[in-house]
């Protein structure tokens, strides 16, 4: 479905920028640019739910953001039902929904113009689009602040609103950077609801997190990204046999002992 | 590219920023601040012509025609003093004892028809814009001087048509070459740009600010990023956005002046927005407004390019608020006297646009020039549109 071979994306630094003593020790600062990925490889089979673990910084968001094309990887090359997405980032994104970490709303347009400006840009038609929302609408139970401005929305609203908006388009795959902080019990509980839907859709996912539990109880696959490089790929049960309680936080802290030996 | 322009067409419009700026600034703020300046202005001119002047005069009984014609003049009001020495005088006039000492020679005889000329000495603050203590006195000694003149040349024999032929021995007959429309073009020409063009730039500034380093700041940027959408698009898509807010600034604000001028005039029996209307034509009338286009689309690009690269709201502001500046020193080298619209200076952007703006009033344009000012701006702006889609591709910019 979708294939992720070696990745890596480096930034400039700031004119002027110093360095301090932990960063001159880390191995991704090399000369005056800061290479945020450095060798990332994984892949996402229909119906697959990936979680994508790393302290912060690690490089998630990055990875996540050559993904779903917003950059550039500088090598590597990622390939989606087996097309080149780097040569042809327009039918990509047609296939991809992404919900970054911020929920990215127009504070002055409605939960309903939000999303339909977003499946106007997908070329959706009007009948289509109106049809969608609806569902979508009810899927999340948003259509009593269908009409409301996003300035106005709670938190949970607007996390809603920025779900249906990645999705409107129905997409092949669905990335999720971290869709659940800062959200209440309630809200996170309806994110989580929906990606057990998309689960159950057969709609592979892949979502950066640092909640264990939602992992356990979400992800066929886990991948750990640390320093700019995977650290691990395989299945959930190979990641919590990494410790002998089964415990997904040790293990993931096996990783990160073992990747920084 | 539609999209994305009618949907940020509809967040500006419901934002009140923009709609002060596009709306309410043009058509109710702007003319409410003209129509006060002109009040205030009308006010202290008024009052001012109103004012009485102390004065004090030094042997004015030599010249006791001058001496009545200062006493009786409305504006002043004689009082008395010790003082006689010219620098006692004008300590006198800076402490505020007297607003005007007059020093008449004591050999002065007006009655006389000696043949000498006599220097008198006015003391007075001359620092005020309006002299008009100077005004009222240059009338006074004009006049007293005319009438010393005609006893003068009657001792010498010369009298009836002979004294006009002395006095004025050449009557210049001037015949002006050039229209009505030419003397208003030249007047009033190069400051309608310097109206037009900085709201063309006002109503650019705050759209482009809010459309793409808002959008940054708000975190929509990177959503829309992955849309299936060009980036070529997107930019263009808000480029024109940026251009309709700029154009709409500038159209709104005439036609609030031209309505507010024609009801003014209306209520106050002066036609003067007819008058102009009807010397401007229309086709010179769309030929101004066709102008701005080019030179908005400049400001758009320029604006929209800028607000990109910064990382917030804030930072773009401060990169846009010293640009604002630089948009007046070729407008103001456009107003500056025997700055003419030639070949040479038709290719300097914005003060071109303001030259030839000024020519379209006057109907005086060259038609080859126009082509050449319309040419270079149109070429500039497609250089610098071209600068912000190469700009709007580029990671460093976009995420930085």
């Amino acid at each position: 479905m979708i294939e992720i071979r070696q990745l890596a994306k480096a930034f400039a630094l700031e004119k002027g920028q110093k360095l301090s003593e932990a960063e001159l020790q880390d191995v991704r600062y090399t000369g005056r640019s800061f290479c945020s990925v450095r060798d990332v490889s994984f892949s996402c089979k229909q119906g697959d739910v990936i979680g994508l673990l790393g302290p912060n910084g690690a490089g998630k968001t990055t990875t996540l953001r050559m993904l779903s094309t917003a950059l550039k990887p500088d090598a590597g090359s990622i390939w989606l039902d087996g097309q080149d997405v780097l040569r042809d980032p327009l039918l990509a994104r047609r296939k991809i929904g992404f919900l970054s970490s911020s929920t990215g709303l127009y504070g002055r347009l409605t939960a309903f113009e939000n999303v339909a400006y977003f499946a106007r840009l997908h070329g959706m038609s009007e009948v289509a689009l109106r049809q969608r929302i609806d569902e979508l609408f009810t899927m999340l139970d948003m259509h009593s602040f269908a009409s409301r401005r996003a300035e106005l929305m709670s938190s949970g609203m607007k996390q809603k609103t920025a779900i249906a908006r990645a999705v409107v388009h129905s997409p092949a795959l669905v990335v999720l950077d971290e869709p659940t902080t800062g959200l209440d019990i309630m809200t996170t509980q309806t994110v989580l609801d929906f990606i057990r839907g998309l689960k159950a859709a057969g709609t592979p996912v892949i979502f950066s997190t640092h909640h264990l539990d939602e992992v356990s109880s979400l992800c066929d696959r886990v991948v750990v990204i640390h320093q700019g490089s995977s650290a691990f790929d395989g299945s959930l049960t190979t990641f919590s046999q990494l410790s002998p309680q089964g415990d997904l936080r040790q293990a993931f802290m096996a990783v990160i002992k073992q990747e920084s030996a | 590219m539609w999209q994305v322009y009618l949907k940020e067409l509809l967040e500006l419009s419901r934002d009140r920023k923009t709609l002060m700026f596009v709306i309410l600034l043009p058509i109710l703020i702007f003319p409410v601040i003209f129509g006060l300046l002109g009040l205030v202005a009308a006010n202290v001119t008024a009052n001012a012509q109103a004012e009485e002047h102390r004065y004090v005069i030094i042997n004015g009984d030599k010249a006791p025609v001058f001496a009545e014609k200062l006493f009786y003049h409305k504006n002043f009001k004689q009082v008395t003093t010790t003082l006689t020495e010219p620098e006692a005088l004008r300590q006198a006039v800076r402490a505020g004892e007297f607003d005007l000492a007059v020093i008449i020679p004591a050999d002065f005889d007006g009655a006389s028809a000696q043949l000498r000329q006599s220097q008198w000495t006015f003391i007075y603050n001359t620092a005020p814009v309006m002299d008009l203590i100077g005004n009222y006195l240059k009338d006074l000694v004009k006049e007293y001087s005319l009438q010393l003149q005609l006893v003068r040349l009657e001792t010498v024999g010369i009298t009836g048509p002979q004294v006009d032929a002395v006095l004025e021995p050449v009557k210049i007959n001037k015949i002006s070459s050039a229209e009505n429309r030419e003397n208003l073009g030249e007047k009033l020409g190069g400051w309608i740009a310097y109206l037009l063009v900085p709201l063309c730039f006002m109503g650019c500034s705050y759209p482009a600010i809010d459309i793409a380093a808002g959008e940054k700041e708000r975190g929509t940027l990177e959503t829309l990023l992955i849309c299936p959408i060009s980036r070529t698009n997107l930019v263009l898509g808000k480029f024109l956005t940026v251009l309709t807010t700029g154009l709409a600034t500038a159209l709104i604000t005439v036609l609030s002046f031209g309505g507010w001028g024609y009801l003014i005039g209306s209520l106050a029996g002066v036609d003067i927005v007819a008058k102009a209307m009807a010397a401007l034509g229309l086709v010179d009338l769309m030929l101004i407004l066709a102008m701005l286009i080019p030179l908005t689309m400049i400001f758009a690009s320029a604006l929209l390019s800028l607000s990109i690269y910064a990382r917030s709201f804030k930072e773009a502001q401060n990169y846009i608020g010293p640009m604002s500046i630089l948009v007046f020193v070729p407008l103001a080298l456009a107003l500056l006297p025997g700055v003419e619209l030639t070949w040479k200076t038709a290719l300097i952007p914005m003060t071109n646009i303001s030259l030839c703006i000024k020519e379209l009033v006057k109907g005086t344009i060259d038609m080859g020039i126009l082509s050449l000012v319309i040419a270079s701006t149109v070429l500039l702006a497609g250089v610098l549109i071209a600068f912000c889609v190469h700009w709007f591709q580029r990671e460093k910019v976009l995420f930085r």
